[in-house]
């Protein structure tokens, strides 16, 4: 119960924090008269900061009976269980390493690259990865959506390397 | 009328644009009925391919994806008890134990020819209330536009599920992000930090992508690794539609009315299918003869859920093509779509372009046709696509976001975009924090300041204009009621014991995103 409660209250602390950063990088916004440039993100700034601290308050007013009907109710929604950040941050890096990649190597290199990687990241804990599958899958599923694109909806992505073999 | 009418039938049956037309509603279908996939993120992945197209046949092709989608739902909704979208969840709570019972082909059949009769309703009421709206709208001024997007604003973020705090926290800093880049009226550079790619501010389409399909894997990678796949469901043959022409006509009345609560909700902004479904299976359940029924498989519960969700469509899509305005994030990113394609959605639309709208119109129909067929005909492959592991079907996708994102500019910074709005959206999800006010809250912020700004250029800088003007006048005071009407609601005195039932119900009963 203290856990929903204190959630709440950090989430209360982050919408406040990204008001309050919002309100700063306004200040810089240079003025021009009342109703000008900077008017509108005034306001939503001191909207964002408004509602960060309602929500501190609200979650710092929370009776344990509000938090005891609230994690009833939740219990009616299925869960998988508990989440796995691992898995998450893996994803992200991924993603963030694919992008960084899709210049040099071409998109059809990085894409093939990525999806194998992230193929074997996501795949279940009680399977073992199948490699050969993931490494014959992955180059043709990025082959199939460079072609399909750059062929079919004349979409350039970028090829690297392979610029100079292709039509 | 009738001519644009024609001309639009003939425009869709033409071999393109019938072949997207069908393409889409099938790969709609398995959008809406793989659980994790959804509408906004079959309408994400298939925008760069209308890029090279026709302005017609690429809208062609996004409307039938909604439509496909929209309907797919039902499929897993029934078959798994898991619904596909969040337009489906009272689908499951008759479909599911129809299933259960051996009903299954007849809680498909139902579900199918019921969806099918929402959607054509809703279409027809789009096509009759639509010019008489953008008629009404042609006398608007920055006065109006700035009221409606206020009151819009508010109803999105007071009604999104949840608190309301957070709701309308969302469309602030939905609205926040919109102000990046070269400012209305003036000309100053916003939040750009020097960075030339952000004078524009952010794309519609990199926001839709990643807070919605990125943030949507996000999730998913967080439970992949327990098991993502789902066993393909054994269904009987369908005979004829699964159902008697008895029962077809003893439902006629329930699934109109849930057409009517469905178009109505669409029509509001904020408020669409996820919560059009739930209030049509309330209000249905509270007028049948065996209420009792309900919850242990009744076609009454099935055929309540999926006319209102289907007709959702056609009223969702009024205020979007009547006024600029998207009701919802599918509507949001069909309006990116209309953009991308140099197509400014609103009341002068009809007038300029009255063949292109009178064209969406009939692929919306011709959508809802390939709809009934393939979902008859096609049922056993989609229901064999369920069976697709998430963990190859998920990263194949995030690369498919990846190709939009890139093809808006040929920008890797774009890819960039798509990956923070993705980390934002997932941020939203873990704090309880609606998506949806943050999308509409983007979209309309720079029509609300670029209007408010105007209206008081027009009116010598005298804001009372906007008070004094009946229209905008309206619009605002009723905004401040819906503020003032959730605020009460929330400060009011509840009962100290409230049982976990009924606190399912009032939260059954409470909007849903």
């Amino acid at each position: 119960m203290q856990d929903a409660r204190a959630r709440e209250m950090l989430v209360g602390i982050m919408m406040l924090a990204a008001g309050t950063i919002y309100l700063y990088l306004t200040t810089g916004v240079p003025r021009r008269g009342t109703i000008d440039a900077a008017f509108i993100p005034y306001v939503l700034a001191f909207a964002m900061v408004a509602l960060g601290l309602a929500q501190t308050f609200v979650a710092w007013r929370r009776t344990a009976t509000d938090v005891a009907v609230e994690q009833d109710v939740d219990d009616e929604t299925p869960t998988q269980g508990k989440p796995n950040y691992a898995t998450v941050v893996k994803t992200l890096l991924l993603f963030a390493g694919f992008t960084v990649l899709i210049r040099p190597l071409g998109f059809p290199v990085a894409a093939a690259i990525y999806l194998f990687l992230q193929f074997i990241v996501l795949t279940p804990a009680d399977r073992k990865p199948n490699y050969l599958f993931y490494l014959v899958l992955a180059p043709v599923c990025a082959a199939v959506i460079f072609v399909s694109f750059r062929y079919g909806f004349d979409l350039i992505l970028p090829a690297g390397p392979l610029t100079r073999y292709l039509p | 009328m009738w001519d644009l009418f024609l001309q639009g039938i003939s425009n869709v049956f033409a071999p393109q644009i019938f072949l997207l037309v069908t393409i889409g509603v099938a790969v709609g279908i398995v959008f809406g009925a793989v659980p994790g996939l959804t509408a906004v993120m079959a309408i994400a992945l298939c925008l760069p391919m209308t890029y090279g197209l026709s302005s017609a046949a690429g809208l062609a092709l996004l409307v039938a994806l909604y439509v496909g989608a929209t309907s797919g739902g039902l499929i897993s909704a029934i078959l798994l008890k898991i619904p596909g979208t969040p337009s489906s969840i009272a689908t499951t709570f008759d479909g599911g134990p129809m299933m259960e019972k051996g009903e299954g082909a007849k809680a498909l059949g139902v579900g199918i020819v019921f969806s099918f009769i929402g959607t054509i309703l809703s279409i027809v009421a789009l096509m009759f209330i639509a010019p008489y709206l953008a008629r009404a709208a042609l006398s608007f001024g920055p006065h109006e536009y700035f009221a409606i997007a206020v009151f819009s604003l508010t109803l999105i973020a007071t009604l999104s599920s949840g608190s309301m705090i957070k709701g309308i926290f969302s469309g602030v800093a939905g609205f926040a992000v919109s102000t990046v880049g070269i400012a209305p009226v003036d000309a100053i550079r916003r939040f750009t930090f020097g960075q030339v790619e952000l004078n524009a501010g952010f794309s519609i389409l990199t926001v839709l992508v990643g807070m919605f399909a990125i943030a949507e894997i996000i999730k998913v990678a967080e439970s992949s690794r327990a098991g993502g796949s789902i066993g393909a469901p054994v269904i009987a043959r369908i005979k004829g539609f699964g159902f008697s022409l008895k029962e077809f006509f003893g439902q006629l009345p329930n699934g109109f009315r849930s057409s009517v609560i469905g178009i109505g909700i669409g029509i509001l902004p904020g408020i669409g299918a996820g919560t059009s479904n739930i209030i049509s299976y309330i209000v249905a359940r509270s007028r049948s003869k065996t209420p009792e029924k309900f919850g242990k498989g009744t076609i009454e519960g099935v055929v309540a859920s999926e006319t209102a969700n289907n007709a959702g469509i056609g009223g969702a899509m009024i205020p979007l093509l009547t006024l600029g305005i998207p009701g919802d994030a599918v509507t949001a990113i069909l309006l990116g779509g209309f953009m991308i394609h140099g197509i400014q959605p609103g009341p002068m639309l009809l007038i300029t372009q009255g063949e292109f709208v009178y064209t969406i119109f009939a692929a919306l129909i011709l959508s809802a046709v390939m709809m009934l067929i393939l979902e008859f005909w096609g049922l056993r492959v989609f229901i064999r696509l369920l069976a697709i592991p998430k963990h190859i079907l998920l990263p194949v996708i995030v690369v498919l976001c990846a190709v939009g994102a890139f093809g808006l500019a040929s920008r890797i910074f774009d890819i960039w975009t798509i990956l923070g709005f993705g980390v934002l959206g997932y941020a939203f999800v873990k704090a309880g924090i609606p998506t949806a006010p943050f999308i509409i809250g983007f979209i309309l912020g720079p029509m609300a300041e670029t209007n408010f700004r105007r209206g008081l250029q027009l009116a010598d800088g005298d804001a009372t204009s906007f008070l004094t003007n009946p229209i905008s006048g309206s619009f605002l005071a009723l905004a401040g009621l819906s503020i003032a009407w959730q605020v009460y609601r929330m400060l009011r005195p509840r009962p100290a014991a409230v049982s976990p039932a009924d606190a399912v119900e009032a939260r059954v009963k409470q909007p849903q995103e």
